[in-house]
């Protein structure tokens, strides 16, 4: 599938901002399974210094000066892009979880995804979580599709109740928040048996596909889990928010350990007093 | 040893308390110096030394290469040469400093290392510092302080000097940083937690003659980083780093803006930034590691380590050394602390270091000047002078003052006047509010007291013109301690702005701030006495010690300031009368300007409007007239290129004189002087200080704003 991609984010200041540094992961990267046709990043008004650069997970970043004063700060990403996970095999063909969570510490791009990160730390009451849908020998993909279906069942979507510092210990307490606390609760869970989690930051298609229920987290940026499944599968995508297997209705940004790796738009101003932010996210199927 | 034999035991243990005497000389104010020295060196021979030379200088280009292969391919990931889980799980690994751009230094640039000599004589490595290196301040400032304390041990060895190490080290720092300035940063007064010692970068920043900042002091131009300071922001291109890389850059890590530097990562990746050690250095000196790095020394060399780790309880094989406990001595094992920096092209290893105690506390037994003997090569052998001749000092030009100094010195001055003008005001007040006559001079004079007192917020401002007794002034006082609060806001600007003052004059200051806190505990009203000592010998100190530099000025005009304003809101009180009830506030105001001597001598003692006011208003030979301190002001400020407030200053001045010739309704025009002053003091501090408003984070909050179906 074919998505052409628009993500504005438009600040606007009561007071001028006299400088502004931002550092943004906003252009979508590269991965098996999605081709980035052409990108664009724009923004208004026109920084004083822009650096683009790839981060320790390979996600590009963008950093950007602003020395002139100004009381509005439009960030425009476009984008086509095509889509198309590769499937799975049959849940009962992949490897028993066990040995994923033998391997994966020993290796060096995957070692890190087991381990606790400051928002999807594993505790007790995680593991045990996660150790529900993974009996021993259980097939890996089997028990990350009951526990994608698990965590999309018992959590409640509701916006303004986290925030961006909400922990995957305090959603396994409240069950309730948005999908960046469906993926922490999801990541956290697996790392609490050893498997090796991703936060993946992305886009979902704005209209669902006909027939089809609309998604939660589309028309705005949305994120998700990946799971490894060893070497001959590789990285599999999962949206708990929505119960779905990631197959070609999402678009990824970035990834990282949670959302702190990946979040689309740090900045550090002067001035600028309140500020109003609003943003529009399109992802539209290109029709050939 | 025959050196320290000759001088006796008990002179020994006197030079060693001497030594650390000027050790807490030369710590900054209010820093606790927790480390005390050793007079007596650890030698090294010059066989020793060339092996373990050899040793630091393999060992640091290793930890270097293996620096730069973890935050860049990570091949000893993929070989399993160090466990994926066990490096990425650690908080030293910085991702935001992997990158495969090239840096503008090495990361590992300066290195120190621990060891000790095993009973076979030879060294082994106890533990690596490649993030902080602690201890190096130290180095560089013991031998010089030693050299004076006991210069009888440095005639009896051929002692190879630390001078000419160093000197190439500040030469290769300043080759590096072209234009760009050289700092040590510090975590500064603010977060003493994240310091491990900051008494160390102070001695280190002063032993290279480079500035002493903080975070706070930074600013992000153009992707470079800059220093905020009175000649507005100037570009530093290299950064001896005293804290954590854990939390430096919120722009990229996230945190309170204040606390770090927003935009450091990228300007390092960028390479218009240098930083000894670049962050996330300190990965590697975690002991977790040790058991790997034989193998990284084939690995990345080819080679074996020329220095082997220490294998067993160091207490139990490190060799000892006598070290001075009270009058006597004690034997205790010894740590060898060596230090190394990148020139550029190789390793250098300063020939000297620390040693410390092992056991007990790390260096509870004291630190130790190491000293590498030359035996076989007379010409360091020195005559009866000792070795380290006085220091090659560099300047630092006034322009590069630290915005965030000159403000803690302008506020300090106006503190330390405060302080003294309450200390006067009170001293007249107390003995007058007690003898209770009902004549009306009196009563009128209590009046005006009492203003004054409310005025200065000693009072509350419902006392003000009414009837106060001395008992009742008293009370107040004992319950409400003004003074311990203006002291404590003293000492913590003292300490804030100690950088800029010298050891001796900082002692001196400090003692006398401290007599001052003990003579408050009891009773404040007696401390009276202790507090115009202390206005004294600060002015004495910073008229006889301070060069007029940048710094100084700050100082003066906040002392100008806060004079003026006094002066002035006090005389409109005082002389808020008709021409005939004017002579009690007329006394009031001689007294409290110290002046009755010389206006007796003068004028006979006969109090007379116009004689009084030429003398507190418009007599530019009086220190504590109105015009003085307008003058000493626009000196000030001329001197700064602040043509526009330094033409304020002299408009007042005009103004003082004008008032001296006029007798009546003095009362407004003072008032308006004195708020003249205040605008002049926020003009001052808008223009030098507040160059750049507080930075505040901008959250992405999209994702919390996620709309609800």
């Amino acid at each position: 599938m074919i998505y052409r991609l628009h993500h504005a984010t438009t600040y606007e200041y009561a007071e001028p901002v006299v400088l502004g540094t931002h550092f943004m992961h906003l252009v979508p990267r590269q991965r098996p399974g999605q081709v980035i046709r052409e990108s664009h990043l724009e923004i208004a008004p026109a920084p004083e210094l822009r650096r683009n650069e790839m981060d320790h997970f390979g996600n590009f970043t963008t950093t950007v000066s602003l020395t002139n004063p100004h009381r509005q700060f439009v960030v425009a990403v476009s984008a086509t892009v095509e889509v198309a996970q590769p499937r799975p095999p049959r849940a009962d063909l992949t490897p028993c979880w066990e040995e994923i969570a033998a391997v994966a510490p020993r290796r060096a791009e995957i070692a890190e995804f087991c381990l606790p990160s400051p928002l999807a730390a594993a505790n007790e009451g995680l593991a045990a979580y996660g150790a529900a849908d993974f009996e021993p020998g259980t097939p890996i993909l089997s028990g990350l599709l009951a526990l994608n279906k698990r965590v999309f069942t018992d959590m409640v979507y509701r916006g303004g109740v986290t925030n961006t510092g909400t922990t995957a210990a305090q959603v396994l307490k409240s069950k309730v928040g948005v999908c960046q606390d469906y993926a922490h609760f999801m990541i956290a869970a697996l790392r609490g048996i050893g498997l090796p989690a991703r936060y993946v930051s992305g886009y979902l298609r704005t209209l669902p596909i006909e027939g089809v229920e609309k998604r939660r987290g589309a028309d705005q940026s949305h994120a998700w889990v990946s799971a490894w499944l060893g070497d001959a599968i590789g990285w599999v995508d999962f949206d708990p928010t929505n119960n779905l297997l990631v197959y070609d209705e999402h678009v990824t940004l970035a990834w990282g350990r949670d959302f702190q790796d990946v979040s689309p738009l740090r900045g550090i101003i002067l001035g600028g007093g309140r500020h109003t932010l609003r943003v529009n996210v399109d992802l539209d199927p290109v029709l050939t | 040893m025959e050196a320290f034999r000759a001088i006796g035991q008990e002179e020994m243990s006197r030079r060693a308390a001497a030594l650390n005497r000027q050790v807490r000389l030369a710590a900054p104010f209010g820093v606790v110096a927790t480390h005390h020295y050793d007079p007596l060196p650890a030698p090294l021979t010059a066989s020793e030394f060339a092996g373990i030379e050899a040793g630091v200088r393999q060992r640091a280009r290793m930890l270097n290469a293996l620096l730069d292969d973890i935050y860049g391919p990570q091949r000893v990931l993929h070989e399993g040469l160090i466990p994926p889980a066990l490096l990425l799980g650690k908080p030293h690994f910085i991702r935001s400093m992997r990158t495969g751009a090239v840096l503008k230094g090495p990361r590992l640039a300066l290195y120190a290392v621990d060891l000790i000599r095993g009973p076979d004589g030879k060294f082994q490595v106890l533990r690596d510092h490649t993030g902080i290196i602690p201890g190096l301040g130290h180095a560089l400032t013991l031998r010089r302080l030693a050299a004076t304390t006991i210069p009888e041990l440095f005639r009896s060895g051929g002692l190879r000097s630390l001078r000419p190490a160093k000197e190439m080290l500040v030469d290769h720092l300043q080759r590096e940083s072209q234009s760009g300035l050289i700092a040590v940063l510090s975590a500064g007064a603010a977060s003493l937690a994240y310091a491990p010692d900051m008494m160390d970068d102070a001695l280190l920043a002063r032993a290279l003659g480079v500035l002493l900042i903080e975070p706070g002091d930074l600013a992000t131009r153009g992707g470079a980083l800059h220093i905020k300071t009175l000649s507005g922001l100037l570009h530093v291109a290299t950064m001896i780093r005293g804290l954590s890389g854990i939390e430096l850059d919120p722009l990229e890590q996230g945190g309170r803006p204040g606390a770090g530097i927003p935009g450091a990562f990228g300007a390092i990746r960028a390479g218009v930034l240098n930083m000894l050690n670049m962050p996330g250095s300190a990965l590697i000196e975690d002991a977790d590691f040790a058991p790997f790095l034989e193998a990284a020394f084939q690995r990345f060399l080819g080679e074996d380590a020329l220095l082997p780790a220490a294998f067993g309880d160091p207490l139990a094989i490190a060799s000892k050394a006598p070290f001075i406990s009270g009058m006597g001595m004690v034997s205790t094992p010894l740590l060898f602390r060596l230090y190394a920096w990148h020139d550029g092209a190789d390793w250098q290893v300063l020939p000297g270091g620390l040693a410390f105690g092992l056991d007990g506390k790390a260096g509870s037994s004291g630190m130790k000047d190491i000293w590498v003997l030359d035996a076989d090569e007379p010409q360091f052998f020195a005559g009866a002078a000792p070795l380290e001749a006085p220091e090659r000092v560099t300047f630092l030009p006034a322009a590069h003052l630290p915005s965030r100094v000159a403000d803690n010195l302008f506020w300090l001055g106006r503190s330390v006047e405060r302080l003294e003008s309450a200390a006067r005001l009170l001293m007249l007040a107390l003995p007058r509010l007690e003898s209770g006559t009902s004549l009306p001079r009196d009563v009128a004079e209590r009046a005006l007291i009492t203003r004054c007192l409310a005025q200065a917020r000693m009072l509350p401002a419902d006392l003000a013109g009414g009837a106060v007794s001395g008992k009742f002034l008293r009370q107040i006082l004992a319950r409400r301690k003004p003074f311990a609060g203006l002291v404590k806001e003293a000492a913590r600007l003292l300490h804030a702005a100690s950088e800029r003052l010298s050891p001796s004059m900082l002692a001196t200051v400090q003692s006398a701030l401290d007599q001052v806190e003990d003579a408050l505990v009891p009773n404040e009203e007696l401390a009276l006495g202790t507090i115009l000592g202390f206005g004294a010998t600060f002015a004495g100190i910073a008229a006889e010690n301070m060069s007029r530099d940048g710094g100084w000025l700050f100082l003066e005009m906040g002392r100008r300031l806060e004079r003026g304003e006094i002066l002035a809101d006090t005389l409109a009180i005082l002389l808020d009368a008709a021409p005939e009830r004017l002579e009690p506030g007329l006394a009031l105001g001689i007294e409290l300007a110290d002046s009755v001597l010389s206006y007796d001598l003068r004028h006979a003692g006969i109090l007379a409007p116009a004689p009084v006011l030429a003398m507190l208003l418009a007599d530019a030979g009086n220190p504590r007239s109105l015009f003085f301190q307008c003058s000493a002001l626009r000196w000030s400020l001329e001197r700064l290129g602040a043509d526009d407030d330094a033409e304020q200053a002299r408009l007042l001045q005009a103004e003082a004189v004008n008032l001296a010739n006029r007798a009546t309704e003095l009362a407004t025009p003072l008032a308006t002087i004195a708020a003249r002053l205040r605008m002049l003091s926020d003009r001052v501090q808008r223009r030098f200080f507040t160059l750049l408003p507080e930075a505040h984070q901008l959250e992405d909050e999209e994702e919390v704003a996620a709309s609800s179906l």
